[in-house]
């Protein structure tokens, strides 16, 4: 640690009232100040965003805090993503691991159920994923086409619909057809779904509200940084 | 106010409104007027443990104004055209007073007319019995609707949808979707003709998850003008022309429309007291674009699915008393348990929701959609019996005593929900020869009526 603790516990009580206000400029000035004191870039992801992060992610699930809350703190976040530590780090091999991992979201063709999706969305954001949120009504082929242009790591789905819910097995389906299963791990979520549905269309994860589905997400991308393959979905993984 | 005129003043505007980005309504807009509008009209409501029945009648009002301020300022976001239709304050005062204050649906002996109640209004709810859109199996589709039509308390039935059709998983926007559409009705017909009701009001086309199948099935044979046709407004305050199709068909076919709304709580809205603004101006504004006859709100909790937690009541009966006492706005309320068929849970809940609905003016009570209407064919008729049966037991109940019986209530059922109780099969349920509920799930029943005349409703 390149920096003091008690200094690191002062800058993380500073980030959490920067995007407690959601104040881009003021996260972005505090990062690059952090910087500038020595801390590396990966340290201040790691020591300073991610417990912050983890605090309004476990305020979220406790329902004391509500999506503008954390709309804000995905655009801090992000600001400061793109503003200090990726101009940082382009010069290191360290990069790669300051996002947790790319994810395409959308709600399935047929169904036009949007909040559900943006929580998950913006619970992936604030936990370090890089997200791209396609909206609603969205087609297999479109998700695949996106999750290859951005080289995602997960395509999470979600359908509260049952006439919905045959796109998901579409997806998967498309993705043996055209050789690409094992690019992509494979999410689902929704009311009506349930993990044996996700087992039964060869889904890798299974996300049963917005805060599991951060897991499941997190749990997929260990493994396949540690070059593991998905593990059968199973109850085990959900915990 | 309901005719070409409007729908063709709807239809221009969704083309020449301001051209706005969806994340901006999303993430900037709504925050934005939402937070403005709290802090501008004082809506605080206080914590669930002191009162969930609240008995302030100028908080309801506050609420009403924030309400009615928000769907000036907001208007409905069109998807297809990325513009927000908007309203001037005298085009909205104008829709409002127009509004209609009853409706009847169905047709012939089994017709029933719902009325405009107001705050702890001695006259009954009326009741849409049915399992609100839940998933059902095809082969008990039938006996399950059958179940509720025989149901002498249900006014009108919601239908639900299917689970696969001629024993194929259904697709929406698809073929399947018209084919859902015909399924539908032809089993709830059905259904309805066994129970000796042939006229009974229906809520549809439930299959209808974009606008294919309410085309299809709403014609020459298919559901009536005298059912209540569903139109969604999508949260948050958002349209798209497949749901504006859905009202130019209805509207042209002299059907009669029910808008709903489901707001999420601790979505884009925020927490309660956002959530109780956002249900009254979600109802101005689905009388403004859509012209419905009546309008439902079930405001939803984001990991429970339920409308039943102690916030999510606290502010659909805030709201509710907004709107019975300041509108002419025919409004429902939708019935979402957590507890499903055989479990206690669900009488406890329902019987809070049925409460707090009735003393709050609403003037009709949806449901129950139980185990939150994902667990295919967890829903049975008896549920609708009991949600009447309780509902008009309240009728004429002040929100003081009506409030302590709630909260009892909840602390029945609050500790239960964390397990999610979805509770059995309809099989499990009832004879599904005879459609009647077997004996266990019968004595559950006759036990919390029981409960419920010691707690000091009349049943």
């Amino acid at each position: 640690m390149s920096i003091s603790e008690p200094r690191l516990t002062e800058i993380r009580t500073q980030l959490k009232a920067a995007i407690d206000d959601g104040d881009k400029d003021r996260g972005v000035q505090l990062a690059a100040n952090a910087l500038a004191e020595g801390i590396t870039p990966l340290e201040f992801f790691l020591d300073a965003i991610q417990p912050v992060l983890y605090e309004i992610g476990e305020a979220f699930a406790r329902l004391e805090i509500f999506l503008p809350e954390l709309m804000r703190a995905g655009m801090v976040v992000k600001a400061l993503h793109e503003q200090v530590l990726e101009p940082a780090t382009l010069r290191t091999p360290s990069a790669a691991t300051m996002r947790a991992g790319v994810v395409i979201t959308g709600t399935c063709q047929g169904d036009i159920h949007d909040i559900g999706k943006n929580m998950v969305s913006l619970m992936l954001q604030v936990n370090g994923f890089d997200v791209t949120n396609l909206g609603t009504n969205v087609a297999p082929r479109q998700f695949i086409e996106e999750a290859r242009k951005r080289k995602a790591d997960i395509i999470a789905m979600s359908s509260l619909l049952t006439t919905s819910m045959p796109y998901m097995r579409d997806l998967t389906e498309l993705l043996k057809g055209w050789n690409v299963r094992d690019q992509f791990l494979v999410v689902v979520g929704g009311a009506p779904i349930t993990e044996a549905y996700a087992r039964k269309i060869g889904a890798d994860g299974f996300g049963q509200d917005a805060v599991r589905a951060v897991n499941v997400c997190l749990q997929l991308m260990d493994r396949k940084r540690a070059g593991l393959p998905a593990p059968a979905l199973s109850q085990e993984m959900l915990k | 106010m309901r005719n070409t005129t409007r729908l063709l003043d709807v239809l221009d505007r969704a083309e020449t409104g301001p051209i706005v980005e969806e994340e901006m309504h999303d993430m900037m807009t709504i925050p934005s007027v939402m937070g403005g509008l709290l802090a501008e009209f004082d809506v605080r409501l206080p914590k669930p443990e002191e009162a969930v029945v609240l008995a302030d009648d100028a908080l309801a009002d506050r609420v009403w104004e924030a309400g009615l301020k928000m769907a000036e300022q907001l208007g409905v976001f069109c998807l297809s055209t990325s513009r927000r239709i908007l309203f001037t304050p005298d085009e909205i005062a104008t829709a409002l007073q127009f509004a209609p204050t009853e409706v009847t649906v169905g047709q012939g002996l089994d017709r029933a007319t719902e009325r405009k109640r107001r705050v702890e209004d001695t006259r009954r709810v009326f009741i849409k019995g049915g399992g609100v859109g839940t998933p059902l199996p095809e082969d008990v589709y039938l006996p399950i609707h059958q179940s509720y039509a025989q149901e002498p308390l249900i006014d009108a039935m919601i239908n639900c949808t299917l689970e696969t059709v001629y024993g194929r998983e259904p697709r929406g926007r698809s073929p399947w979707e018209v084919l859902l559409g015909w399924h539908e009705l032809e089993l709830t017909k059905a259904a309805c003709q066994r129970a000796g009701r042939p006229g009974l009001g229906l809520g549809c086309v439930e299959n209808s998850v974009t606008e294919i199948a309410e085309l299809s099935a709403t014609s020459w044979g298919g559901f009536s003008p005298f059912d209540w046709h569903h139109v969604a407004m999508i949260s948050e305050f958002k349209t798209d022309y497949f749901l504006l199709t859905k009202v130019a068909h209805l509207v042209k076919t002299g059907s009669i429309i029910h808008s709903f709304y489901n707001t999420i709580y601790g979505g884009t809205v925020g927490g309660k007291e956002a959530m109780a603004v956002a249900i009254v101006g979600g109802c101005i504004l689905m009388q403004m674009v859509y012209m419905p006859a009546t309008h439902s709100v079930s405001p939803t909790h984001p990991f429970f699915g339920n409308t039943t937690t102690p916030q999510i009541l606290q502010a659909i009966g805030i709201a509710q008393q907004a709107l019975a006492r300041n509108s002419r706005l025919l409004t429902d309320v939708v019935v979402t348990p957590v507890g499903g068929p055989m479990t206690k849970t669900l009488f406890y809940e329902v019987a809070a929701q049925a409460i707090l609905a009735t003393v709050s003016g609403a003037c009709a009570l949806i449901g129950p959609r139980s185990g939150v209407g994902t667990m295919p064919g967890h829903v049975s008729g008896l549920e609708s019996r009991w949600m009447a049966e309780v509902a008009h037991a309240a009728a004429g109940m002040s929100r003081t005593d009506a409030d302590a019986l709630v909260r009892q209530l909840i602390e029945k059922y609050k500790p239960d929900l964390e397990a999610r109780p979805y509770g059995r099969h309809f099989r499990d349920a009832y004879d599904v020869e005879r459609v009647q509920p077997k004996p266990e799930w019968l004595a559950m029943y006759e036990a919390a009526k029981n409960e419920l005349r010691q707690l000091g409703l009349r049943l």
